[in-house]
């Protein structure tokens, strides 16, 4: 049963230096065509299922006229809604208070703000066009309309210090706002970054910034990897409980039933009503990798019940989850197995553990 | 075929002097292989031999040849260049009347062709001085020509200029072979003599010889015996390569061909031993056979510890071709199960490493090389070591000895002082310095071979600019003041990495290995200390720093496939790892006390 979707715009009116997501330089004579094509697609895919999370993300859905933002919310209306997490992405550049009317006239009722850091100086290495007063300002405008925001902050950018880090955190938290994600800096192939040879920080400075961030934010849960909340977030718990979910537009990325699934990159192709560029059948010993890759990302892990009630496996048979436990890297206990949080920060050298494993051998 | 029409010879070379350009073109010229046959150099069977440039295992090729109104037959039986094979080349040379000793026209003599050029003499052949690559640019026919009068006492006229390449003084060089190499002596009559110089495997008929009949003659269904092992066999195929096989009924006195006997076990086929018949043996084998002593050992161990069986088996299947390849299971706490590996030397060894990685698709860890040492035990006994983990306890030792070599240097003179310092580094006594002309000279140290299976060849190559050649023999064993230092890893004996060092130099060789094992060694998810100790004193240490990496990247929406390939390639990582004890230790790490910079 599908309750989620997650529709990409990829547009925008400044490219980041790291961004490696699916975008587009924002083109007036691009975003009615895409915004047709996108009807084309949800009408033809969607069938009508309740939704309990709708997540609209880019590129930067806010760089739409106040206009295009009101088609496409229209064209989202389709969605079947009841108690929804309704969420939007916004630059803190091109939001304006008539689009944040619009939205919150529309439904949506979660924006997630690409703040990424306050320090000017980071904010045009990363080529970002806001301030830190703009910051504010926009804030301050938002929370009339909205009590449930997010905010994107990156660390580990080059140079940066932890000095810089803690000025940040403190900026955000005077801001006082629920919901924090925070991402380490990667320099990915094919972004601006990337093509200068660009060299990330070092791994012990990587480090304290974790430490710091995790200090910093003791009033707030940390319930996943990256992220903090006084409230979570339901549309990120759909990816990481491996729940099924729609992906519309341009690059996005679905699950539906065994078939994991991205759409093309490719503007022309999209506009011809060619979505998928790759399509998986998954085996059920992959779909229950995926469950822990993901599910072990949270911070409270994996339900014992859950997993026996999805793949008929009692967790603790697994072989290999009780090798870790031995070495003291995971943790069971009566509801949950999760990582132990000192080694949290090398979590991908353990969930490299649960790759090419033949869990259904352990099918009771 | 009349014994007096045939001729039997080799071809000794320096590697690159075109030993198998030239054997290639003798065999267009006689008209053994047609223009579509021909690759480059024929006679390198093993796509590892074409790779490298080297002949590993000989060849033996029938060539038949029209001069003066006589049919002739000429024999060229190849050899292996490298030092590694010194007896496989003898037992070859042994198999002939008469050598090409070929000399790059650029390069002139180097140590490698003086050696078998020694070797050849000791065998009685009859040498044919061949300046080679006279189409070179830089070919210096009159200094070549020089250092051999003046070095090897050739007259100036038997000397042939040859280019290989361009296929220029190629029938002279085959008319000098007919005139000048004696036919071969042996009598058909007498009882059956021959010389096994070469086996190889078939999986169809077994073991094949290669063999040069001295005097008699062996026909099929003969019953045959091996003088050294006694083994007897009923010979079921003759014939001989040209290069393609061809069947004959018997081979007589003279001629060189091959021998299939159903033959299975490679033990009891030994290159060097004389084959006769079983009812009517000869009085005494031929001369000059010796078992082969492989001179350096090291352990090999499969990554994935479930492929033991598969290694064991890539190991027998080498062997059947490969006598002088030994090994016996050995245990390692750190590796698990593997195998002690003895080797002819250091290229030997690289080969089979190279050879079970490629054609058994084997990952394999590698420990560092080590040589035989004699340890004299205090109640006087003597016992052999060829492993540090087999050396007793010190309170029971009296003495270690370790085997020395003699080098033979050829380097220009300018080099004289760097080679000396090298060898001084390398614990050698200096014996005595020969001019082979006015810029080059040969430079005698006796070392010991631990100290060439180190890292001497690297470093000879960065004195010298690549400019020396380097060849030994060994002198024998003598006394050195040696102990066996053990690496620690987060404080536990690695077995693996141990090794026996001189205790001069004992202090940098354990920090640069502790050095550079932190640099091999990847992060782990704690702090490991490595350690270099000696019995209980630790003499050098370093840390490698707890694992900070991670990825927290944003998982975009929900794309798990990204996630995945950043996991599987980790994955991949990982399996060119060894669990020792709770650390992940890369391939490369077992190798690096070879590998390093000592200050």
């Amino acid at each position: 049963m599908i309750t989620a979707a997650y529709i990409h715009i990829p547009f925008c009116e400044d490219i980041c230096t790291y961004c490696d997501f699916c975008k587009y330089y924002y083109n007036k004579k691009f975003i009615l065509p895409y915004l047709e094509a996108l009807d084309k697609e949800i009408k033809k895919r969607y069938h009508e299922e309740v939704l309990k999370s709708i997540y609209v993300g880019g590129g930067t859905p806010s760089s739409l006229s106040l206009d295009e933002l009101r088609i496409l919310l229209k064209i989202l209306s389709i969605f079947k809604i009841n108690d929804t997490e309704y969420t939007f992405e916004c630059n803190i550049e091109n939001i304006t208070e008539e689009k944040v009317k619009l939205l919150k006239e529309y439904g949506v009722n979660r924006l997630s703000i690409g703040v990424q850091t306050f320090n000017e100086k980071f904010l045009s290495y990363l080529n970002r066009k806001h301030t830190k007063d703009l910051v504010y300002n926009k804030i301050a405008m938002i929370k009339k309309y909205f009590d449930n925001i997010n905010i994107d902050l990156i660390y580990a950018i080059p140079n940066e210090t932890l000095e810089d880090l803690k000025e940040d955190l403190d900026n955000f938290l005077k801001l006082d706002i629920d919901h924090i994600s925070t991402y380490s800096l990667i320099i990915e192939e094919h972004t601006i970054l990337g093509n200068k040879k660009t060299m990330p920080v070092d791994e012990e400075l990587d480090y304290q910034m974790y430490q710091l961030i995790i200090n910093k934010l003791k009033d707030y849960e940390h319930y996943e990897l990256s992220n903090f909340g006084k409230k979570r977030s339901r549309h990120n718990l759909v990816y990481w409980n491996n729940e099924e979910y729609y992906g519309f537009g341009l690059g996005a990325s679905g699950y539906e039933g065994n078939t994991r699934y991205t759409n093309t990159r490719s503007l022309t192709e999209y506009l011809n009503g060619h979505y998928r560029i790759y399509e998986e059948q998954l085996y059920l010993n992959t779909t229950i990798e995926n469950y822990f890759i993901l599910g072990l990302r949270k911070i409270k892990g994996i339900n014992k019940r859950d997993f026996k009630k999805r793949y008929n496996i009692d967790i603790d048979k697994i072989d290999i989850i009780n090798n870790l436990i031995k070495q003291d890297k995971l943790k069971l206990d009566n509801d949950n197995l999760y990582i132990n949080p000192k080694y949290l920060y090398v979590s991908n050298d353990i969930l490299v553990e649960f790759m090419g494993v033949d869990y259904e051998r352990y099918i009771c | 075929m009349k014994q007096q029409n045939i001729r039997n010879f080799s071809i000794i070379a320096h590697i690159d002097h075109g030993k198998s350009t030239l054997a290639d073109r003798i065999l267009e010229a006689t008209g053994a292989i047609s223009e579509r046959e021909k690759k480059d150099q024929l006679l390198d069977s093993m796509d590892l031999e074409r790779e490298r440039g080297i002949t590993i295992k000989l060849n033996a090729v029938r060539l038949n040849y029209h001069y003066n109104n006589e049919d002739y037959l000429l024999h060229l039986i190849d050899t292996p260049g490298h030092v590694d094979f010194t007896y496989e080349v003898s037992r070859s040379l042994a198999a002939c009347e008469g050598a090409l000793l070929v000399v790059d026209a650029a390069q002139g003599i180097e140590a490698q062709t003086l050696a078998n050029l020694y070797q050849a003499l000791d065998n009685n052949l009859t040498i044919i001085p061949v300046i080679n690559k006279i189409d070179l640019p830089n070919a210096d026919i009159p200094k070549v020509t020089k250092e051999l009068v003046d070095t090897v006492g050739f007259d100036e006229k038997d000397i042939l200029l040859v280019s290989a390449k361009t296929g220029v003084g190629i029938k002279e060089l085959l008319e000098a072979i007919i005139e000048r190499i004696p036919a071969p002596k042996g009598n058909i009559n007498d009882k059956l003599q021959s010389l096994i110089f070469d086996s190889y495997f078939d999986s169809y008929r077994g073991i094949v010889t290669l063999l040069r009949v001295v005097n008699g003659k062996v026909k099929i269904g003969d019953k045959i015996k091996m003088m050294a092992t006694n083994a007897t066999y009923e010979v079921t195929e003759l014939g001989y390569h040209n290069p393609h096989e061809i069947k004959v009924n018997e081979l007589s006195a003279g001629e060189v061909g091959y021998l299939c006997a159903s033959i299975k076990s490679i033990e009891d086929v030994k290159v060097g031993d004389t084959i006769t018949l079983e009812d009517n043996p000869c009085i005494k084998p031929l001369e000059g056979y010796k078992p082969m002593k492989p001179m350096v050992f090291c352990g090999l161990y499969p990554i994935e510890s479930s492929k033991f069986p598969d290694l064991r088996e890539a190991l027998e299947k080498l062997k059947l071709n490969d006598a002088s390849l030994e090994f016996e299971p050995e245990t390692s706490q750190a590796l698990g199960f593997g195998f002690r590996c003895g080797f002819l030397g250091l290229l030997h060894m690289e080969i089979i490493e190279e050879r079970i990685e490629r054609e058994f698709n084997i990952d394999l860890i590698a420990t560092s090389p080590s040589v035989v040492y004699e340890v004299l035990l205090t109640d006087k006994s003597m016992i052999l070591v060829d492993s540090p983990s087999k050396l007793p306890d010190r309170q029971r030792i009296e003495e270690i000895r370790e085997p020395y070599i003699k080098t033979n240097i050829f380097v220009p003179s300018e080099y004289i002082g760097p080679i000396m310092e090298l060898c001084q580094n390398k614990r050698g006594n200096y014996i005595s310095m020969e001019y082979i002309d006015a810029s080059r000279v040969n430079i005698h140290y006796e070392i010991p071979l631990s100290e060439i299976v180190y890292d001497f060849f690297d470093k000879l190559k960065s004195y010298t600019k690549g400019y020396a050649s380097f060849d030994y023999e060994l002198v024998g064993y003598k006394p050195s003041n040696l102990v066996k230092m053990d690496i620690l890893l987060n404080g536990e004996i690695v077995d693996a990495l141990s090794i026996i060092v001189h205790k001069d130099f004992a202090y940098p060789r354990g920090k640069a290995i502790v050095e550079n094992l932190r640099k091999l060694i990847p992060r782990q998810q704690f702090e490991v200390p490595i350690q270099a100790v000696i019995g209980t004193k630790a003499i050098a240490r370093a840390d490698i720093k707890a694992m900070r990496k991670n990825v927290l990247a944003k998982c975009y929406g929900g794309d798990v496939s990204r996630k995945r390939k950043l996991l599987e390639k980790q994955k991949e990582g990982k399996k060119r790892m060894k669990m020792v004890g709770s650390v992940e230790v890369p391939q490369e790490a077992f190798l690096s006390v070879l590998s390093m910079e000592e200050e």
